[in-house]
């Protein structure tokens, strides 16, 4: 007995480096995303100080409006005289009947055409007027418009004055209130520091601290030096020994000391 | 004060600086996720075929015509016909060769041609389900792995908390992004592995369910011709 020689089922196979390929291009492009996609920000933003205003404040006045020229009423050329020059005269006819006659036509002539002149003065008469009178009523629309605009005009900027007013009471509250603060922040760093025995005179340091939003001290570092390094030791320690530093309830207030607060000491005061 | 406040904390700087464990973890992860990807993307190419080839050849089948003509067509291009043109082709050879021995009865030669038609079927199936458990170890696994490299950064981030006087939150969030990262990649190489891992499976039930049911009526077919020959 010998065994079958059948062919084995073999299915063409599959393309493994395209599929490799498209491995690679999806993280490629998952990468790609990542890295500019997610900004991996560490810098904390400035604080920002925002006023609230209830209005804007006006824009430019914009140009005031040239009221399109009134249509110049069109002078109507009056009518052409029909027929201006006489008809010539006609050579003396014979007959006074035909004279007579001829007399006769041309008078009725001349009074058709008088009368087709004065109804023509007339049309122009009337439509004068009635341009005249639309050109009055535009008038009167655009002054009654101008005047409510400068009637919303005044309404804003008493309005603005009003707002401004408020802001800088609310700005003045909010400064007593950063005032007292930040004797109370004196007050407690002063109590912590340990002033050397080196120190002579009353330097002064300046510190920028780092707060976080419960008052606790992040990190503090020294923008100008006393002169002595000891001194300025201190001073850190005690603000750092501070914390959490005493801080105003009203986020306006709050601003001025969240996220970074420009501390000065002094060693007496 | 703290120079880890103002450290840049880019992608590439954190990866980087992470401690070894943290580090090897991070590789094993892009490897599995290449791997899975790799795969799930070969799966992708060859189900697609499958499904393809298989739809032509019930068309074809159930369209009527020759057994014949159809036997050769796919003996013509084997490469090309498909799982179930396999079992076809395998199904009506064996048949072909039980009915030239005399002696065997009916019953006999369909059971033979069953076995070998359910052979072939395994076969191919086999084939399709190649790779497929990686995908399901990946799925299940790299979260955990990430979840490791994690765990193992934090704890070497607060360990360095300890020695130092002073413990702020500056002196923990780079070891503690970092050590994230690792979670981030775990998920990121499961999350696809699983997903292909679900679909590539239901297509491959379905098409086994689907050849299945085609080697019950083929049977039946040849059943009906060797009763009417014997």
């Amino acid at each position: 007995m010998s065994f079958p020689a059948d062919a084995p089922f073999v299915s063409r196979p599959v393309p493994t480096f395209a599929a490799g390929l498209l491995a690679l291009g999806v993280h490629a492009l998952f990468a790609l995303l990542l890295v500019f996609g997610v900004s991996w920000q560490t810098q904390q933003p400035a604080p920002v100080m925002v006023d609230l205003w209830d209005a804007f404040p006006a824009p430019p006045q914009p140009a005031a409006e040239i009221p399109p020229a009134p249509p110049e009423p069109v002078k109507v050329q009056p009518a052409p005289r029909p027929a201006a020059t006489e008809p010539a005269p006609v050579k003396t006819p014979d007959i006074a009947l035909e004279k007579k006659q001829a007399e006769a036509e041309l008078k009725a002539k001349q009074i058709a055409e008088d009368k087709a002149r004065a109804e023509a003065r007339e049309k122009q008469l009337a439509e004068q007027k009635k341009r005249e009178q639309l050109r009055q009523a535009e008038e009167a629309d655009l002054m009654r418009r101008m005047a409510d605009e400068e009637a919303a005009n005044a309404a804003k900027l008493t309005r603005l004055a009003e707002a401004r007013a408020a802001a800088s009471r609310r700005q003045a509250a909010v400064a007593s209130v950063v005032g007292e603060y930040q004797d109370l922040i004196s007050a407690k760093v002063r109590g912590n520091t340990r002033i050397p025995a080196s120190l002579v005179g009353n330097p002064e340091v300046r510190c920028r601290v780092r707060l976080l939003p419960t008052g606790e001290v992040q990190s503090v570092q020294v923008t100008r030096s006393s002169g002595n390094p000891a001194y300025d030791d201190a001073v850190v320690r005690a603000i750092e020994k501070s914390s959490p530093l005493p801080l105003p309830a009203e986020s306006d207030a709050r601003a001025e000391f969240v996220p970074e607060l420009l501390f000065v000491h002094r060693a007496k005061d | 004060m703290n120079p880890e406040l103002s450290q840049d904390l880019s992608l590439l700087h954190l990866v980087i600086n992470a401690s070894l464990p943290v580090q090897i973890v991070m590789a094993l992860l892009l490897g599995a996720s290449l791997m899975s990807w790799w795969f799930i993307f070969i799966k992708l190419f060859a189900l697609k075929r499958a499904m393809r080839a298989t739809n032509r050849f019930e068309r074809e089948f159930w369209a009527g015509g020759d057994i014949n003509a159809m036997y050769q067509r796919v003996t013509n291009e084997r490469e090309e016909a498909g799982e179930m043109a396999h079992v076809f082709e395998a199904g009506l050879r064996e048949f072909m060769k039980l009915r030239r021995q005399t002696g065997l009865s009916a019953h006999a030669i369909i059971d033979g041609t069953r076995r070998a038609m359910r052979a072939t079927c395994q076969r191919e199936l086999d084939g399709l389900e190649s790779h497929l458990s990686f995908l399901a170890t990946v799925g299940s696994v790299s979260p955990y792995v990430g979840l490791f490299g994690t765990v193992w950064g934090i704890m070497i981030a607060f360990m360095g908390l300890a020695s130092v006087a002073q413990a702020t939150l500056a002196q923990v969030a780079p070891g503690i992004a970092e050590a994230l990262i690792a979670t981030a990649m775990g998920l990121f190489a499961a999350i696809p592995a699983v997903v292909g891992y679900n679909r590539f499976t239901h297509d491959i039930d379905r098409l086994s369910s689907r050849m299945e049911s085609f080697m019950e009526e083929f049977s039946n077919i040849l059943q009906r011709q060797a009763t009417k020959t014997a």
